[in-house]
Order: C-alpha cells, then sequence, then structure tokens
C-alpha cells in the first residue's frame, strides 16, 4: 500500500511545492524526512475489535486521489485588527516569521505520527499561521478553506503568548467546480497555549461526499492556560479526525466538544483524547453524534492521567443517536489512569429517539416527521451550548436543520 | 474392593507414571509442544479417537495463531514463552502434583489458608494436597440426590468416557472452539480435568453445585476444562469455590468454561479465584444462552500475576438475559486485566454489567468490556456500570469499554468513575473511633457489597477476608 502511494510521491514534487513557497532548507529537509519515512510509518491507529475493524483506512487508495501538485483552493482569512495580532498564509509567515516557524512547527505534532501526518507535512502546500502576542487578545479570526483539486493538504499553526486570548473559527469546504473520483483532504493543526492563554479553536468540516478526510488537532497547554476545541463534522464520505489536548502546564485546561450527523454511507471516526501531565488539570468532553441511513460512527475517547498529574479532575460524555435501521454505530470512551488523586468519570449511550418523547409531541398535534426532527435538534443542544462562537453554532445548526430537511423518510 | 484390585490399580499407576517418565526423556530435546505429547496425554486419558482428533487439530490452530500482543495496555506476556511449556506439559509428578504435605506448601499459601480460618482438612483439599486425583471436590451427600433427578455432576475426563455422546457434542464445538484465540486452542490442545455438568429438562438444583480447582495428579489442572448444560426450563447455580492458589514453578492457567443455557433455563456461575502471584491466568469463559434463558456470571478475581478474562454471552435466542457482575483486586507486581463480553444477537435481549476493581501498592486493574448489538436485535438494552477504587499513586487503574451497535432500537449506556477512597470518609470513620486501616476496610467492603451478595455466605465471607489479607498487605 505504502509503496504504491510512494511510487506516485517524488522528492522532486516535494522540492518543487517547497520551493513555490520559499521555504528555508530546514523545512525542506523537515518535508524530505517525512516523504522517507513513509514507508515505515503504520496508519492511523483504528479500533479492532473481534471480527471488526471500526475504521478500515488502509483500505483506502491513496494513489489514485492523491494528486499533490495541483492543489488548488481558495482561502479566506480575517484578522482582528488589533496590534501585533498575525494571520499569515503560510508562506508569507515563512518569509516574515521564520523563527517562530522554526520554533513550533511539528512541536505539537510530530510529522512521523504517523503515514497520514507525514504525508500532510511532505506535501501541504497551503496553510495558516496564527499568532498572539503576550497580553492580547484577538476575536474573530476565520479561515475558511474552499477546495478546488482532488486533494488537499492543509496546516494550520497557532501560536499564543503568555496572558493572551484567542478566538478562531475553520471551516473546511468544496468549491462548486465539480472534481472526478474520489477526492483527499488533510489537515493538521498545532496549536501552542502559553502561560494564562486561551485559546477557543472551532472547526466546521463540511466538505463533498466524494472526499476522505484526515484531520489531526493537537493542542499543548502551559500553566493556566487553556485549550478548547469544537470539532463540527458533517460532510465528507469517510473521515477520521483526532482532537488531542495534552495539558502540560499545572492547573491547565481544556475542554473538547465534538458535534457530527452522518447520513447516507457516511463514516465518521471521531476520536477525543486529553493527556493529564500536569497537576491541577481538568479535562471535560463531550461528543454528541447522529447516524441516519447507512451511516456508520466511531468514537474513542481517551482520558489518560499521568503518574504526576494530581488533583486531577476529568470528565467525559459521548451520545449517539440512530435514526436508521441501517446505520452503525461505536463506541469506546477509554479512561487511563496512573494517579489516585483523581475524580474521573465518562458514560456513552447509544440509543434512538424517545419513544415517549415522540408520542407527547405527537399528542401535542405536531406531525411526526417535525417531531422527530424537532427532538434531533434538541439532542445537539447540549453540545451546541458548548460553542462560544455564535457564528460556529448557527452555522452548525443551520447544517443539523437542513440535513433533517432532506431526510427522505 | 479386593486387595487384590487395590493392587491392580496401584500397579497401573506406577506403570503408568513408569512410561511417562520414559516418554520425557523422549520428548527433551524438542522444544514446543508436540502432536507425541498430546497423543500421550489422550492415551494416558483412555481417551476415544474423537478427542484425540480434537485435541490435535486445536494444536495445530495454537500452533497457527500469534500470541495476543496488540491490545492496548494489555498486560505483559513476553514471559509467557510457549516453546517452554512442553517441559511442564509432561507433569513432574513428585515436585509438580505438588506438595506431599501441608508443610511443603509455600509460607504465602499456608498463611492464607490459616487466616482465612479454615479447617485443616479442607485446607488440604483447597491446596491440592493429598493424594486424590480427581481435580475437584463433591460435596458427596449432595451428590445422591442430584443424581436422582438425573443431575450429572463429574470430573470432565470421566464424562468424557461416560457421557461420550452428550461430550462429543458440546465439547469446543458451537461455544469455546480452539480456533478463538491461542490460549483458548492450547487448551484444547492440552486441558485436562475439570467439571461437567448436566441438568435436565425443567429440573432445578437447588444447593449451589460446588468444585474447587487444584492440580490434579496429572499436574496440569491448569487447564481444566468445565462443561455446563442446562435444558430447558432447568436451573442450577455453579459455584467453581476459591480456586486453589497454585505454588508451582509452572505459571500458567488455561482453563476454558462452556456453558449452554436453554430455553428459559437459568444458570449462575460464581467464582472467587486466587491465584499464586506467579501465575499467568488467560481463561475463556463463554455462554450460549437461547430464548429466555438467564445467564449469570458472577466472579472475583484476585491473585495471579496477570489475568486476562473476559467472560462472555452470546445471547442467542430472543428474551435471553445475561448479568455480569466482577471485581478484581490487583495488589502489588499484579495486572488484572478483566471484564465482560455480551453479544445481543437476538430481539429483546437484556444485559447488565456491573464491575468493580480495586487496586493497590502498584497494582493495574483495567475493565474492558464489549457490548455487540447485532443488526436485528431490536428492543436490547445493555447498561455497564464499572468503579474503579485507587488506593495509592502507584496504583493504574483503566476502562476500556468498546460498544458495537449495529440496531438502532436499542438502549445502551456505559458509566464508569474512578476515585480514591475518600479522605472524607476515611475522617468519618476515624472520627468515629475506627483505625485507618479498619476505616479503608469498612469502605472496601462496602465498596464490593454487590458483588458479595450474589455469593453464598460462606464465599462471600472468604472474599472480604481475601480482600482483608490484601489490605493488610501481609501476603507480600
Amino acid at each position: 500500500m505504502s509503496t504504491q502511494v510512494h511510487a506516485n510521491l517524488t522528492e522532486e514534487q516535494v522540492r518543487e511545492i517547497s520551493d513555490r513557497l520559499g521555504e528555508p532548507e530546514w523545512l525542506l529537509e523537515t518535508r524530505l524526512d517525512a516523504l522517507s519515512a513513509l514507508d515505515d510509518l503504520p496508519f492511523p491507529d483504528v479500533i479492532h475489535t473481534p471480527g471488526r475493524k471500526w475504521t478500515d483506512l488502509a483500505d483506502l487508495d491513496f494513489e489514485s486521489f492523491v494528486d499533490p501538485l495541483t492543489a488548488a483552493e481558495e482561502k479566506d482569512l480575517v484578522a482582528p485588527e488589533t496590534e501585533g495580532v498575525e494571520v499569515l498564509p503560510f508562506a508569507e509567515a515563512v518569509d516574515e516569521h521564520e523563527a517562530l516557524l522554526k520554533e513550533y512547527f511539528g512541536s505539537v505534532v510530530d510529522p512521523e505520527t504517523n503515514y497520514l501526518t507525514a504525508l500532510s507535512t511532505a506535501l501541504f502546500s497551503t496553510g495558516t499561521v496564527v499568532y498572539v502576542p503576550r497580553g492580547v487578545t484577538a476575536e474573530d479570526v476565520k479561515i475558511r478553506t474552499t477546495m478546488n483539486s482532488r486533494s488537499l493538504f492543509n496546516y494550520t499553526l497557532i501560536v499564543t503568548e503568555e496572558s493572551s486570548s484567542v478566538t478562531i473559527l475553520e471551516r473546511q469546504d468544496s468549491g462548486e467546480e465539480a472534481v472526478e473520483g474520489d477526492r483527499y483532504y488533510s489537515g493538521l493543526v498545532e496549536v501552542v497555549a502559553g502561560e494564562n492563554a486561551y485559546v477557543q479553536y472551532g472547526s466546521l468540516q463540511d466538505l463533498s461526499e466524494e472526499t476522505y478526510n484526515y484531520q489531526l488537532k493537537r493542542g499543548t497547554t502551559d500553566t493556566y492556560g487553556t485549550v478548547n476545541v469544537v470539532d463540527c463534522n458533517i460532510g465528507s464520505r469517510l473521515t477520521k479526525t483526532s482532537v488531542e489536548v495534552a495539558l502540560d502546564g499545572d492547573a491547565s485546561e481544556t475542554k473538547i466538544v465534538g458535534a457530527f450527523f452522518g447520513h447516507e454511507d457516511q463514516h465518521f471516526d471521531v476520536d477525543a483524547r486529553v493527556w493529564h501531565n500536569a497537576e491541577h488539570t481538568t479535562a471535560d468532553l463531550v461528543t454528541r453524534g447522529v447516524v441516519d441511513d447507512r451511516a456508520r460512527s466511531v468514537y474513542e475517547g481517551v482520558q489518560h492521567v499521568g503518574r504526576d498529574a494530581w488533583d486531577t479532575n476529568s470528565y467525559q460524555r459521548e451520545n449517539t443517536l440512530m435514526l436508521s435501521d441501517e446505520s452503525e454505530a461505536d463506541a469506546s470512551p477509554k479512561l487511563i489512569i496512573n494517579n489516585h488523586d483523581t475524580e474521573a468519570s465518562h458514560a456513552a449511550t447509544v440509543g434512538q429517539v424517545d419513544a415517549e418523547d415522540l408520542f407527547y409531541m405527537t399528542s401535542r398535534g405536531v406531525h411526526e416527521r417535525l417531531a422527530k426532527n424537532m427532538l434531533v435538534e434538541g439532542f445537539f443542544v447540549p453540545v451546541l451550548e458548548e460553542i462560544a462562537v455564535d457564528e460556529l453554532r448557527e452555522d452548525v445548526q443551520s447544517r443539523i436543520r437542513d440535513r433533517l430537511r432532506a431526510r427522505t423518510k | 474392593m479386593s486387595s487384590e484390585q487395590d493392587h491392580l490399580k496401584e500397579t497401573d499407576t506406577e506403570a503408568r507414571f513408569e512410561f511417562k517418565k520414559e516418554q520425557r526423556a523422549a520428548f527433551k530435546s524438542e522444544k514446543g509442544l508436540t502432536e507425541e505429547t498430546i497423543r500421550v496425554i489422550s492415551e494416558d486419558k483412555d481417551e476415544p479417537e474423537w478427542m484425540l482428533e480434537r485435541r490435535l487439530r486445536a494444536l495445530r490452530q495454537f500452533h497457527e495463531m500469534p500470541m495476543p500482543t496488540d491490545w492496548p495496555g494489555q498486560p505483559d506476556l513476553s514471559e509467557v514463552d510457549v516453546d517452554e511449556i512442553v517441559p511442564y506439559i509432561r507433569p513432574d509428578i513428585e515436585t509438580r502434583g505438588g506438595a506431599e504435605s501441608w508443610e511443603d506448601l509455600p509460607e504465602e499459601i499456608k498463611d492464607t489458608f490459616d487466616k482465612l480460618g479454615i479447617p485443616e482438612a479442607e485446607k488440604n483439599a483447597l491446596s491440592g494436597v493429598g493424594a486424590q486425583y480427581e481435580s475437584e471436590i463433591v460435596y458427596q451427600n449432595m451428590q445422591e440426590q442430584w443424581q436422582e433427578k438425573g443431575v450429572v455432576f463429574m470430573d470432565m475426563d470421566r464424562a468424557v468416557r461416560e457421557h461420550p455422546e452428550i461430550v462429543e457434542e458440546y465439547f469446543m464445538t458451537k461455544c469455546v472452539p480452539p480456533s478463538d484465540n491461542k490460549f483458548a486452542a492450547l487448551h484444547g490442545a492440552v486441558w485436562s480435568g475439570g467439571s461437567f455438568v448436566y441438568v435436565p429438562e425443567g429440573v432445578t438444583v437447588e444447593m449451589p453445585i460446588q468444585a474447587y480447582f487444584r492440580m490434579n495428579s496429572e499436574g496440569m489442572g491448569q487447564f481444566e476444562h468445565t462443561l455446563i448444560i442446562a435444558e430447558e426450563n432447568s436451573e442450577v447455580h455453579y459455584i467453581e469455590g476459591c480456586s486453589a492458589p497454585k505454588y508451582s514453578a509452572f505459571n500458567l492457567h488455561s482453563g476454558g468454561v462452556e456453558v449452554f443455557v436453554k430455553e428459559g433455563a437459568h444458570v449462575q456461575y460464581s467464582t472467587v479465584q486466587n491465584w499464586s502471584k506467579n501465575t499467568y491466568n488467560l481463561n475463556t469463559k463463554r455462554a450460549i444462552v437461547e430464548k429466555d434463558g438467564t445467564m449469570e456470571w458472577v466472579s472475583g478475581s484476585m491473585g495471579s500475576k496477570a489475568t486476562m478474562l473476559y467472560p462472555c454471552s452470546i445471547l442467542k435466542g430472543p428474551g435471553a438475559t445475561d448479568n455480569h457482575i466482577t471485581i478484581a483486586f490487583a495488589g502489588k507486581g499484579q495486572n488484572i486485566d478483566t471484564g465482560a463480553k455480551v453479544y445481543h444477537n437476538a430481539p429483546d435481549t437484556k444485559s447488565t454489567i456491573e464491575s468493580k476493581s480495586i487496586s493497590k501498592d502498584g497494582g493495574r486493574t483495567n475493565y474492558r468490556g464489549l457490548v455487540h448489538i447485532a443488526d436485528g436485535a431490536t428492543n436490547s438494552s445493555t447498561s455497564v456500570e464499572c468503579d474503579a477504587l485507587m488506593f495509592d499513586n502507584e496504583s493504574t487503574s483503566d476502562t476500556m469499554p468498546y460498544m458495537e451497535i449495529e440496531e438502532s432500537k436499542v438502549d445502551v449506556a456505559h458509566e464508569a468513575t474512578v476515585g480514591k477512597i475518600g479522605d472524607e470518609d476515611v475522617f468519618y470513620l476515624q472520627s468515629r473511633g475506627l483505625d485507618d486501616d479498619d476505616a479503608k476496610q469498612m469502605i472496601v467492603a462496602g465498596f464490593i457489597e454487590p458483588i458479595t451478595e450474589e455469593l453464598p455466605i460462606e464465599y462471600a465471607v472468604e472474599l472480604n477476608r481475601l480482600i482483608e489479607l490484601e489490605m493488610e498487605g501481609s501476603l507480600g
């Protein structure tokens, strides 16, 4: 498998991408290292249980849709006009802030984490760098990526200095132009939260349903730092997405919120992972998803409490709603606890729309289909409430409504 | 029995031992489990051809299968060297059939039994001391009344000879095939001893059927097989009592349990296991539950260096029910990886899993569970609850449930909590005059009460005592 891809990817291609972005030598080297590591790297972990491979990534035929040199996109960057805040396209950031990139590029997500991260590092052609200096508040940073090619590799780096604050909304969708066959989108996001910094990062993935989507969003916190991530998945044919936060600073916090709505034959593999590596850290993981038609969801949530993570609070909730008989939902919320001074819990449920609720509403004269739609919308409320950015919340809500309205039965 | 018969019996036994010793010499050059070994075991047991065939097939599967090494956070099995199994398979009767007398037992074991307050005779039986060659002790007075009802309860080896038609049909064919996992295959090849329980249609066995496992005369008691068949509308409670702590150098226990719960039948399988701290306890236990049948697993896993055990129910018929209640205790150097598996393969099936674990002094517990709801298993419901208690910061506690849901008309819930022993609770009890240890013991006793409630009083007492001993740390 990997050798096939490799045959289609050459050092020349990588050099050309790097050259177009005007990259320094060290970055080219990083890309080339990632390229040569491909042969030895595994695909991202997927869960296997007896007789069942929860997500089959190895069956993806990358060769047929990875086309590194014809990447096309439209990027829409909105930056607040706050002194010192930088929101730059990657190529520009390479020119203007090389030191910053050199320090942080690959520092949160090791390019050689797995086959797909290495592929991304070798081939990414577009990206955004967000930098918020000490004590500055930057609101409403927006990054919108519209994919117009068969494959697109996107990279986002967010660096916040001490006591700064930033709210970022990143969206991925597909352009109007028709592209034949399968497509591939890959996105890596690195978030560095400085001491007492606050990062709220929201993502809405609404790619075309021929697109295979891989994303890894990973954050690290300094003392008193906060990294909150909202990860919403609506589009794509298959999504493997991981939101991971390492609570590396004492008294740091994270909240990972997830929402997905799968229909037709979509497959969503959604992971939320947190590592409590320091004292007095708090994590709260909330995910709600709906599967309809033949859609399939996979959820893995990991709360890892390290040996030195004294006084930890860690909570996780995951609920999946199944709207059809053909849909499937797999879930595995995991607790890994190495320090006893911990308060940790997780809970997961899978079920259908509550029959009593439905009966109640229809008995009040609400048409059954409308009642069901209302209940599904209501199901997402606890997750929507966690989204601090109005625009993201409204967008997610309207996408959910669109999808419910499009239901055929 | 005439003295001549006695003599013959002894002679026969003697001859067989001699024979084995010769064979052992022949094996020495070969590492790994060989076909020849299996043939000798089977011949020793005077088994029919079909059983030998099954053993040999299992052996082939064992050789073909990989070690389970890719489970996240699983116990380290690198010490379990499959190639080294052979020297142990051939029993060295003198040292392995165990200690000849109570005095020869390791201190740790003696200490446990003393502290449990078990009478001398019982101690000998429990610890495997003595000359009895059965792999379990049957309470004889009970047996007669069972026999009148047609209930069969005997040594598994004997069942192969005396009830071949039943055993041939059920033994490792439908429930736990050797192909299930590497250790099930190993078990299928080298199994020996265990219990056979057959309850005819409509019969209720009022008293729990009890078996104590210990090493049997063949020295292969680590591979005992339990086969329970409960015919329609029957009811039985089987207790694998305080499995004798193992004390030999051989440190692999790989048992197999197969339970058939027919339509409307009710089976409870309870066990309190306390293996020695050098034992790898790698078991396969599974029940097939037909329409409206109920299977209950109650287990306490104490002892062992590493345990990998996930009792499984396959809810095959509509309305079938499963209840799991498990408790695991891991102390110093122990890794208890246990949980439950339930396959909902029919409509209106229900399962509940209640799992408790305690880890202390660097021990590691893991709840690893799988709930699978198949397409078409409408109106099925499952609820899983796991609670972990941690005593100190050297210990580890993991919870890894897996839920696979292919059916929408279901109700699935999983919940888990982890916490330390409450400082406030301890303080409260101390303020009432209890010392620190007693206070903690009392909290633990309360924590495990759901398990002890399900056990007959003597086992509940024993479980409590065992946990107290572990908490005192007096067993090292």
